[in-house]
């Protein structure tokens, strides 16, 4: 699968200037990108956009090289192959138990029940949240919850998972647990592109870094090759 | 409170049926009310101690400070029961510099009988709160077909709670450590201060909040799945 972005300009509500000037970028399934740039270049933006929360007012973005829906069922079509993580849990996790929490996508989607039920104890053991299921989500650590509101995306089996500097806030040691995720779910042949301040990072983890400079795509590559440095 | 809540969700008996223990603190609620003895006030109140302690597994130390604060609440409440004070000269009464005190045994009886009834009602109460997540209160309510909207607000409010208890933390702190607090006029200040900014930040957080939501694909309803519970009379699974 591809997600495409052509020539796309983001505005938010009541502002002349875009916060997306014109991204051109074509992400495939499976890859681990890294989003870099200042604070403002738009990386929170264009992860809004790719899951449709925002809409283009020029340009496109296509899924499979067919141009997106914004209708009811062309968002949802949408949202069930790109999810996103939000930068601080807290604003994700609506619900006070975790279990119910990673269950709000999963029935959005139309699954039943059971079928819900299933998805839930697949993902809380993927993130590794099996004991964790029945707390309320304001009991958990920091990491803890980015690792629930993790679940709570992954429940939906998305192609594409954004996620929003979720590594910022983590200690040493739960960095890499979560980091360790992202690579599974890559491994799966899911796409992770994952927004970070951090370059080390980047550069180790990712097989393709995507610079962000003023609402468009400054500059793009594999880190370390000679290409990103002209 | 904080701490209550922790126990609600920890204790042994957490993951029972809520409505066995609902209905268990009602019904010694009910019979604590009804009977009106001090002798069955007082088994209620070993009942529920006993349940609270060693069945669900409450620290004692716990429950006993929690009961004690109560109870003291409640023996303030009572003591104008047990004795009757008044400005009027009174042959049975003591003087207490310009009133007059008096009590009798009658009084100190019934004094004694509303203490214990309301400290067994109490007991009852400090079960359900201390065993009882207060999700599977609001889950209860659900399958007890409450509307649905009351439902996800009374969820939502439990969840906000927290979050703007954090907000306020942090906000005080700050205050704090700019010397916010330092005498009465400031003080005023920056309690003002706090109020507009937790009101604007439950704003901007319900507004990420929605956001979030959408990003799930979210239509309008908070469709969840129901908790799973263990029966006492069944093998636990
Ligand atoms: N809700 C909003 N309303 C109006 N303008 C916004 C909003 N969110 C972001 N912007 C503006 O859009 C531009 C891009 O912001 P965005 O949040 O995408 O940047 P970012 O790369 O994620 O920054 P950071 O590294 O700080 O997270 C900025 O100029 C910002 O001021
Ligand atoms: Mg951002």
């Amino acid at each position: 699968m591809q997600l495409t972005f052509i020539d796309v300009h983001v505005r938010y509500p009541g502002l002349d200037i875009s916060a997306l000037n014109g991204v051109n970028l074509e992400i495939n399934t499976g890859e681990r990108v890294a989003l870099v740039g200042r604070n403002g270049s738009g990386k929170s933006t264009l992860m809004l956009t790719a899951n449709g929360i925002l809409r283009p007012h020029q340009g496109a973005l296509l899924l499979d090289g067919r141009p997106v829906r914004y209708d009811r069922s062309g968002l949802r079509e949408l949202r069930r192959n790109v999810g996103v993580v939000f930068q601080n849990p807290d604003d994700q996790l609506f619900s006070a138990s975790v279990y119910q929490d990673i269950s709000l996508g999963p029935l959005n989607l139309g699954l039943t029940q059971a079928e819900a039920h299933r998805r839930v104890q697949e993902v809380a053991e993927f993130c590794g949240l099996q004991e964790l299921l029945d707390r309320p989500t304001h009991a958990l650590s920091g990491g803890e919850k980015t690792r629930a509101a993790l679940a709570g995306v992954l429940a939906m089996s998305p192609r594409f998972l954004f996620a929003d500097e979720v590594t910022n806030s983590l200690d040493p040691w739960m960095r890499p647990q979560v980091l360790e995720i992202l690579d599974r779910l890559a491994d799966s042949g899911c796409a992770v592109i994952l927004a970070t301040h951090d370059w080390a990072l980047a550069s180790a983890w990712a097989q393709r870094v995507i610079w962000l400079e003023g609402g468009s795509v400054f500059r793009q590559g594999k880190p370390g090759a000679s290409s990103w440095l002209t | 409170m904080r701490q209550i809540d922790a126990y609600a969700y920890s204790n042994r008996i957490s993951k029972l049926h809520p409505a066995y223990k609902v209905g268990a603190s009602l019904l010694a609620l009910v019979l604590c009310l009804t009977l009106n003895r001090p002798l069955a006030s007082l088994l209620i109140l070993a009942l529920m101690l006993g349940l609270t302690i060693f069945w669900a597994g409450v620290s004692w130390r716990f429950v006993l400070t929690l009961l004690l604060t109560e109870g003291s609440f409640l023996l303030a409440g009572v003591l104008g029961v047990a004795i009757s004070v008044s400005t009027m000269p009174d042959a049975g009464g003591a003087a207490l510099g310009p009133f007059w005190v008096r009590s009798d045994a009658a009084s100190v009886w019934l004094a004694l009988n509303l203490f214990l009834r309301a400290l067994g009602s109490v007991s009852a109460m400090n079960f359900l709160a201390l065993t009882t997540p207060i999700l599977d209160l609001i889950e209860l309510l659900r399958r007890l077909r409450v509307p649905e909207v009351l439902v996800e607000v009374m969820g939502l409010t439990y969840r906000f709670i927290f979050i703007l208890f954090d907000s306020l933390e942090r906000m005080t702190l700050a205050q704090e450590v700019r010397l916010g607090f330092g005498n009465w006029r400031s003080s005023l200040r920056s309690a003002a201060l706090i109020g507009t900014n937790l009101f604007i930040d439950a704003f901007r957080r319900s507004r990420i909040l929605e956001t979030a939501l959408q990003s799930r694909a979210w239509d309008g309803a908070l469709r969840v799945l129901p908790r799973k519970y263990n029966h006492p009379f069944q093998k636990c699974n």
